[in-house]
């Protein structure tokens, strides 16, 4: 009996292919309008997420300068006191649940070799910095502690300026210029990509924090300290820790706010990847309206369609046909014209979200949730929307729909 | 000797409109018609025949009076138990076949047997023989347009018997035939009398074709001016 009646609505179908066709256009495009922004959004959190957990996950990040928050100026606006080297040598003396403690500073620097050059991050750090990043190593060696300590001119150098220096040349045991001074390159570092702001984190150059300090800032200040948290330690945990042991070195007392910031990294994914699901939602939300015009789409239709078969009911209620039989058939109908529209604006939405998510790098995530939703939901519309035209098709006087021509 | 009765109508009304403008279709008609009985119906138009026909075949409801068949009430029953009634005891033919396009012979035929319930095997073995019996063996994949309207109307009326109703109520159904054609299909509906014993109400124009049936009953302004037996063409 359904299926039978599957059967009939697909060939009432296929019957006005342009008709049914024009009515799909308002549930494809909805369908297809959720779809490709729900994924697209999955695939930009993803991103965001995956973007954030390059910087190393579990990563605290000390900052000099006051954290922004209420009734404080911001961190950035006031002249501070920056970091020392004695606050690494604390931090790394006294905080326990660390996996690695490593100080950094950076700058944009030109760097130099034979004819090319290329504007590079330039960052001063030691040893632990690629472990506190989860960073790897293609090739070559990490610093050794004597080359940290002297400062020696060596460095290790990211995909970005290989690329522009070697082409598909071997790197190893060149000496580049970074600003006046110059280095041997030692290591090759693992393509990391672009953030999601669009920054490419491979156009870097490492050296020992000493030499940075001595041959390019002309400082002993530190930027940053990275801390990356061990296993066992939530970065929650971690972060009062750190900044008791800052607050002793610095001498703050607790009274006053600290002249420093700590960000937790994890927090940070956490709330743009939150900030990102919203904000795709609210977009969903607005082209879940366009599902409601083609439901609308749908009823004018069945509502066609019923006056144009009334002598067909006619037939089929004189020859026994309950009012549930007729009501079943043109929900049926309504019911798979709009599954059929939903089905296509998901190939199409997927389809979109495919074609941006390569355009714009970002992982292509469809979400089988979603796409079942949609599924139910078009099929939803389909029987909300053909309901009244059923209906007025079952209540039919069977008398007047035999007469009708 | 004579076999049960199967139709009364007992001082029918049938009335349209309110007041001044109130039309009688039918006037208080008292009918009674046995099982197996060929009854045709004649009268002009407005004489009150179709209505007679529509409540007859559980289309409609008397106004006022008491139509019974096959013992019950049928005017007091709500629409869907009218529909099982015309679904379990009655077949239709009509003037203008009243086929489903784009279907084919053999599932026009299945449809009444699709409310009934009956599995899709069944349905099929079913229909086959009912075309079979219609002299229509070799056409049940042909859609109505493929088919003469001599054929459209065998195919109309093996989907009327194939649920082996009781009654079979046709509403002229040689109208839109010529002669020979006519001259078949009256052939098919007196053999379909004669060997299932079906009961058959006709309403027709042509006294020829009402010469087929055993009775004729004639309609004139909403009451029975005529209740005649024919004489045996045979």
């Amino acid at each position: 009996m359904i299926w039978e009646t599957v059967r009939l609505s697909l060939i009432s179908i296929r019957k006005n292919v342009l008709r049914s066709f024009l009515t799909l256009l308002g549930i494809v495009i909805g369908v297809a309008a959720v779809i490709a922004m729900l994924t697209i959004g999955s695939g930009t959190t993803e991103k965001v997420k995956a973007d954030i957990s390059k910087l190393g996950s579990n990563l605290l990040v000390v900052r000099a300068g006051r954290p922004a928050g209420p009734g404080g100026p911001g961190g950035l606006d006031q002249v501070t006191r920056p970091l020392a080297e004695k606050d690494v040598t604390a931090l790394v003396a006294h905080l326990s649940g660390a996996r690695a403690i490593a100080p950094a500073s950076q700058k944009q620097v030109r760097v130099i070799f034979g004819t090319e050059s290329l504007t590079s991050g330039v960052t001063g750090t030691d040893s632990a910095y690629l472990d506190a990043r989860d960073w790897k190593l293609v090739s070559g060696r990490p610093f050794s502690d004597s080359e940290t300590r002297a400062g020696a001119g060596v460095c290790l150098i990211g995909e970005t300026v290989r690329q522009q220096f070697f082409g598909a040349g071997d790197p190893e045991g060149e000496i580049i210029r970074v600003n006046r001074t110059s280095c041997r390159i030692i290591g090759l570092l693992e393509p990391k990509g672009y953030t999601g702001f669009g920054q490419d984190q491979d156009n870097v150059v490492l050296m020992p924090l000493a030499a940075y300090q001595r041959r390019i800032a002309g400082n002993r200040d530190i930027d940053n300290i990275y801390i990356a948290a061990d296993d066992r330690t939530p970065t929650t945990e971690l972060q009062p820790r750190a900044e008791d042991i800052l607050r002793d070195t610095r001498r703050i007392t607790p009274d006053r706010d600290p002249d420093f910031s700590i960000r937790d990294m994890t927090q940070i994914a956490d709330a743009m990847a939150s900030a990102t699901t919203t904000m795709t939602g609210m977009l969903g939300a607005v082209a879940g309206v366009s599902l409601l015009v083609g439901g609308i789409g749908i009823m004018n239709i069945m509502l066609v369609s019923v006056t144009e078969r009334t002598r067909e009911i006619g037939i089929r209620l004189a020859i026994g046909a309950h009012e549930k039989h007729i009501l079943i058939q043109f929900l049926v109908e309504a019911t798979v014209l709009s599954l059929l529209g939903g089905i296509i604006g998901i190939l199409i939405g997927l389809a979109l979200a495919g074609l941006a998510s390569a355009t714009l790098t970002i992982p292509f995530a469809p979400s089988p949730a979603v796409i079942l939703l949609a599924v139910g939901f078009s099929a939803l519309i389909g029987m909300v929307f053909g309901f009244f035209p059923a209906l007025r098709g079952a209540r039919l006087d069977p008398i007047d729909a035999l007469r009708h021509e | 000797m004579s076999a049960p009765l199967l139709i009364t109508f007992d001082k029918v009304w049938k009335s349209y409109g309110e007041g001044e403008a109130r039309v009688h279709a039918l006037a208080g008609v008292d009918l009674a018609i046995r099982r197996s009985e060929f009854v045709a119906i004649m009268g002009p138009s407005g004489s009150g025949k179709s209505t007679a026909m529509n409540i007859i075949g559980c289309l409609d409801t008397p106004s006022a009076g008491i139509y019974s068949f096959m013992g019950v009430d049928a005017g007091r029953l709500d629409r869907n138990r009218r529909a099982l009634l015309r679904n379990l005891y009655v077949g239709f033919v009509f003037q203008g076949y009243n086929l489903l396009p784009r279907t084919t012979a053999a599932e026009n035929v299945e449809l009444p047997l699709i409310y009934r319930g009956v599995s899709a095997r069944e349905r099929r073995e079913l229909a086959m023989q009912a075309l079979a019996q219609v002299g229509l063996v070799g056409r049940e994949h042909h859609t109505p347009a493929e088919l003469s309207g001599g054929q459209q109307q065998r195919v109309a009326i093996a989907r009327a018997i194939v649920t082996r109703p009781t009654l079979l109520v046709a509403d002229e159904p040689t109208g839109n035939l010529d002669t020979a054609r006519t001259h078949e299909i009256m052939e098919l509906l007196t053999r379909l009398n004669a060997e299932l014993g079906l009961t058959i109400v006709m309403v027709t124009h042509e006294a020829d074709v009402a010469a087929y049936a055993e009775r004729t009953i004639r309609f004139l302004d909403g009451h029975v001016a005529a209740d005649t037996a024919n004489a045996e063409a045979a």
